[in-house]
Parts: C-alpha cells; sequence; structure tokens
C-alpha cells in the first residue's frame, strides 16, 4: 500500500474542517430563517464528523466489527430519541 | 510482539483497539442521551432561545478551531509512530497536550464570565443543560491531556517505548471521539 494510501493528507482535512467551522458560523449569522439556518449548521456538522470518522478516525478502513460496534449505540439513540417525541414533545 | 492474549476477534484487530471502540460505544450512549434530552427538553419547553442568546459563540468558534487543530496533531502523532519516529510522536503529542489546555483555558474564562453575569446551573433549564454537556466534555478532554502527556514521557524517556506506542492509536481514537463530540455540542449549545 502506498504511503499517500495509507496515510491521506491530514492538513488537507483539517484546512476541509476549517472551512466547513467558517461555513457553520455563515449559516447561524446570515439571515436566513431559522429552520434552515438549523438544518445547514447541523448538515455542516455532520460533515465535519465524518471527516473526522471516516480519516482521522481512520474507519474507512476498518473492519465491520467496529462500524457494528459504533453502529449499534448509534441506532438505539435515534430510536431512543424517536420515541420519545410522543411523550415529551407533544405532552400538554 | 503480538500475543493471543492483545488479538482478538478472528486474530485480527488488536484487543486495546477493540476495548476503546467498546468504550467508545457506550460513550456515545451517555453523551448521545445528554445531548437527545436536550433537545428534547428544548422543543417541549419555552423560553431556550432567550437564555442561549448569553452564550459566547465567538468564544466557542475559537475553542473549535483549537479542538480541530489538536485532532490534526493527534493524528499526526500516530502517523509518527507508525512509521517509527518516537521524536516527531513525542512532539506532536505535546502539541495536543498544549492545545487541550489551551481549550480548558478557554471553556474556564468562558464559564467565569458567565457565573459573573449571573447565570449558573440553576438559572433556568437551558443553563442547567449548558453546565452539564460542555462541562462532561471538558472532564473528558482532561482525562485525554492526562492520557496524552503520559504518552508523552513515555515517549520522551523511550524506555518501553516499542510495548507502549500502539497506545497513541487507541488515546487517538478517544481523542478524535471527544472532538465529535463537540462537533456536535457547539451548534447545539451556541449555534442554535
Amino acid at each position: 500500500m502506498s504511503d499517500t494510501a495509507r496515510f491521506p493528507s491530514y492538513v488537507a482535512i483539517w484546512s476541509w474542517l476549517v472551512a466547513l467551522l467558517v461555513v457553520g458560523l455563515m449559516c447561524a449569522f446570515l439571515p436566513f430563517g431559522k429552520a434552515m439556518a438549523i438544518f445547514l449548521i447541523f448538515t455542516v456538522a455532520v460533515a465535519k464528523a465524518f471527516l473526522v470518522a471516516r480519516h482521522y478516525m481512520h474507519l474507512r478502513s476498518e473492519s465491520l466489527l467496529i462500524y457494528a460496534i459504533a453502529g449499534l449505540p448509534v441506532l438505539l439513540l435515534i430510536g431512543l430519541t424517536i420515541a420519545l417525541v410522543p411523550d415529551i414533545v407533544f405532552r400538554r | 510482539m503480538t500475543t493471543a492474549a492483545t488479538v482478538a476477534a478472528g486474530g485480527r484487530i488488536p484487543s486495546g483497539k477493540l476495548a476503546i471502540w467498546w468504550f467508545l460505544a457506550s460513550e456515545i450512549m451517555t453523551f448521545g442521551g445528554l445531548l437527545a434530552a436536550f433537545v428534547l427538553c428544548r422543543f417541549a419547553g419555552g423560553g431556550w432561545e432567550d437564555q442561549a442568546a448569553h452564550v459566547n459563540a465567538r468564544i466557542a468558534a475559537v475553542n473549535t478551531l483549537v479542538l480541530l487543530t489538536s485532532s490534526l496533531s493527534m493524528v499526526q502523532a500516530h502517523r509518527a509512530v507508525e512509521e517509527g519516529s518516537r521524536g516527531r510522536a513525542a512532539t506532536f503529542l505535546l502539541i495536543t497536550v498544549l492545545l487541550g489546555l489551551t481549550f480548558l483555558g478557554v471553556k474556564g474564562f468562558e464559564y467565569s464570565r458567565e457565573i459573573e453575569h449571573g447565570f449558573t446551573p440553576s438559572t433556568a433549564p437551558f443553563w442547567s443543560f449548558y453546565y452539564g454537556l460542555t462541562g462532561l466534555h471538558a472532564l473528558h478532554v482532561l482525562a485525554g491531556v492526562l492520557a496524552n502527556a503520559a504518552l508523552w514521557i513515555a515517549a520522551l524517556r523511550g524506555r518501553g517505548w516499542a510495548r507502549v506506542a500502539p497506545r497513541v492509536e487507541y488515546a487517538g481514537l478517544y481523542w478524535h471521539f471527544v472532538d465529535v463530540v463537540w462537533i456536535f455540542l457547539f451548534p447545539l449549545v451556541y449555534l442554535s
């Protein structure tokens, strides 16, 4: 395996992360609608998290077992949150 | 040296790495549960936006940059270990430790300003979540700083480094996870 394949350009990924940070801040302070701004801010956050997990945590070269260990709690969490919405958000 | 005791899951994944991923899975549930509670309570109750307007997004943005940069230095430390360069690994670990301490210092300054203005955990539900979430995150940063500092000292000494070196990857996984948590905490608490 080539050195570039084993080690992606970490500085380039950091540059992307900083650029996304700036984009996220712009979304918060530019005159978008509230819902659109929140959607954009969290889309940017997911993109940043993806970059860190894939390249810095090396998930791109990990086995299925690691994906399962990391993915299961995420799925549980999403399920738990959705299940609680009727009780907490719509309870009056 | 890789022994039967240090290898798990079909002989491919080192048990140390498997253990840190199990730990991170539990951490996902811990932070995820708190973040989900924050979002649900915010939807359920009114008046949070007025309170949230008092946090300082500019200081937090600087801290985000600090943490993102510390992730870069941490991954460079791991790379140095893979390339067999103990000296470079030590340098990058030291940079990571210093950036982690910077994050904590800035966070402390932020807390002091907020408390000075009368915003304490008992002020409103938003502030309870704010101090709970960011405080728990700061404790995780502190734990990462201590782990990285221990690795930095081991790298400087050099004795037994071959045995310790793989732990840089494990510490890195933890450190990047703490970074990912902040990536979601920052917009949730400061921007939305």
